[in-house]
């Protein structure tokens, strides 16, 4: 076992780990954060998309240990209460989810490309989640709706 | 899995000494995109590991004299955007885009694509052809080694179970001269290399070429200089015959290579492509800025 500390959607987590464990099962397994999926177990698929310190990552392909001191953002930390994120609201507008499985990675792409570009074009926005498969929806949808989801955050913004 | 002890060294001096103590029942770990994979499938045993992601020296990218040194931590995200890197150096940036996914590419860093040495490593024959030479560091010494020596075979490298590599550096490029990459894959994204080519150019002002370097991935046990095609090249102008010419040297030696392969009728065909397309950006990047003549 090893102790670690680390932030997770904002909060302090000091946890006791096993020193063979992913970061997915932390966040999984130890933590109950489910919204984070597993999908290959590789880093082919980006169901498992976690932010980690401002960027996205395969978290299983992150040991636990090696995520000490540093800040992670799930699902889970998207929404503000009965709120939704902007970018899960368009998703929902755009009916961009059919199973749902690859949608939280897919989401956290989305935010990391939106966060790093404002106003990213359709090509950019299919080269952000290019990591992340969806074996439903063929991509159409949800490349509208981070479009949308663009339009919405800026929006938000002008409002503020 | 079997992890017994796990660090996470701040400084190169700490991640030396750990590796000296432990020798070879640790592995280095930095993005973990290859070796945490190997672990679970159980092909390699790793009792101890050692993150360096946390190295902050390792991470750099320099100017320092006539050389650019880049850390062996840095990741390929950090490679795309290293605003010194752009212009000349744009195949450094292509090969690096082209690597895996987003996620992939803000953790997989450039040490790990040259100490894994895979046959299809993106990176390496971009680094080859700029003749690159690698710092590695233990407890007593710091050397320098050349990229092309540092591979041996497929998977294995010269370096010693108390050693790490730190950094890897480069001649400056200068008017003339530039560097291009092109990389043949099933899909867009996520894609392993079937072929990827750098071509490294120097060219004089009558657009001769003065000095070629070509580097292949995927084309042998390990990224590998070819030095036939190179001599070819070296004080003939570059027009469309000789190109042509070139490319078809380059598929006789990969045809003699590749023998009694099945990937070898397909790719001998394809190498011409991949190379012409790869010397093409080479000589766009040899004249990228505004008011050189080449």
């Amino acid at each position: 076992m090893k102790k670690i500390s680390l932030k997770i959607n904002g909060k302090e987590y000091n946890v006791e780990i096993e020193k063979d464990m992913r970061l997915l099962d932390l966040l999984r397994d130890q933590l109950h954060l489910t919204g984070t999926k597993e999908g290959c177990g590789e880093g082919e698929c980006g169901a498992c998309t976690v932010i980690m310190d401002g960027v996205t990552v395969n978290s299983c392909m992150v040991l636990a240990f090696q995520a000490d001191g540093s800040e992670i953002i799930t699902i889970e930390g998207l929404d503000k209460g009965d709120k939704l994120h902007p970018i899960q609201k368009a998703f929902l507008d755009e009916g961009a989810v059919q199973c749902g499985f690859c949608i939280p990675g897919m989401v956290l792409s989305a935010k990391a490309l939106l966060d790093k570009k404002p106003s990213p074009s359709r090509k950019e926005i299919r080269e952000g989640i290019s990591g992340n498969l969806c074996r439903c929806t063929g991509y159409n949808k949800i490349v509208d709706a981070i479009d949308k989801a663009s339009q919405y955050l800026k929006e938000e913004g002008e409002e503020k | 899995m079997e992890i017994k002890e796990v660090f996470k060294p701040k400084a190169i001096e700490e991640a030396i000494k750990l590796l000296d103590h432990y020798q070879e029942a640790s592995k280095i770990i930095a993005g973990g995109t290859d070796l945490i994979i190997s672990i679970r499938e159980g092909k390699e045993p790793a009792p101890v590991i050692i993150d360096v992601s946390s190295i902050g020296e390792i991470k750099e990218i320099n100017e320092i004299d006539e050389w650019i040194e880049i850390g062996a931590g840095t990741t390929f995200t950090n490679i795309t955007e290293a605003a010194i890197l752009q212009g000349r150096y744009q195949g450094l940036i292509d090969a690096a885009a082209s690597v895996g996914s987003p996620q992939i590419r803000n953790a997989a860093t450039i040490g790990g694509n040259i100490c894994n040495a895979s046959p299809a490593a993106d990176f390496i024959p971009p680094l080859l052809a700029l003749d690159s030479l690698l710092i590695i560091q233990s407890t007593d010494q710091i050397r320098e080694v050349k990229l092309e020596d540092f591979l041996r075979d497929k998977g294995k490298v010269a370096l010693s179970s108390n050693e790490i590599l730190t950094k890897v550096k480069f001649k400056k490029l200068n008017k003339g001269q530039g560097l291009g990459f092109n990389k043949l894959g099933l899909r867009k994204a996520l894609a392993i290399s079937r072929i990827c080519t750098a071509v490294y150019l120097e060219v004089s002002e009558d657009s001769k070429c003065n000095e070629m370097r070509i580097a292949n991935g995927s084309l042998g046990r390990y990224g590998l200089r070819e030095k036939a095609v190179e001599d070819y090249f070296k004080g003939r102008a570059l027009t469309d015959d000789t190109i042509r010419i070139g490319g078809g040297l380059l598929k006789d030696e990969v045809n003699s290579r590749l023998q009694g392969r099945s990937s070898a009728e397909f790719k001998r065909e394809a190498v011409d492509g991949v190379f012409t397309v790869a010397l093409t950006k080479a000589i766009e990047n040899c004249s990228h800025r505004k008011g050189d003549l080449i």
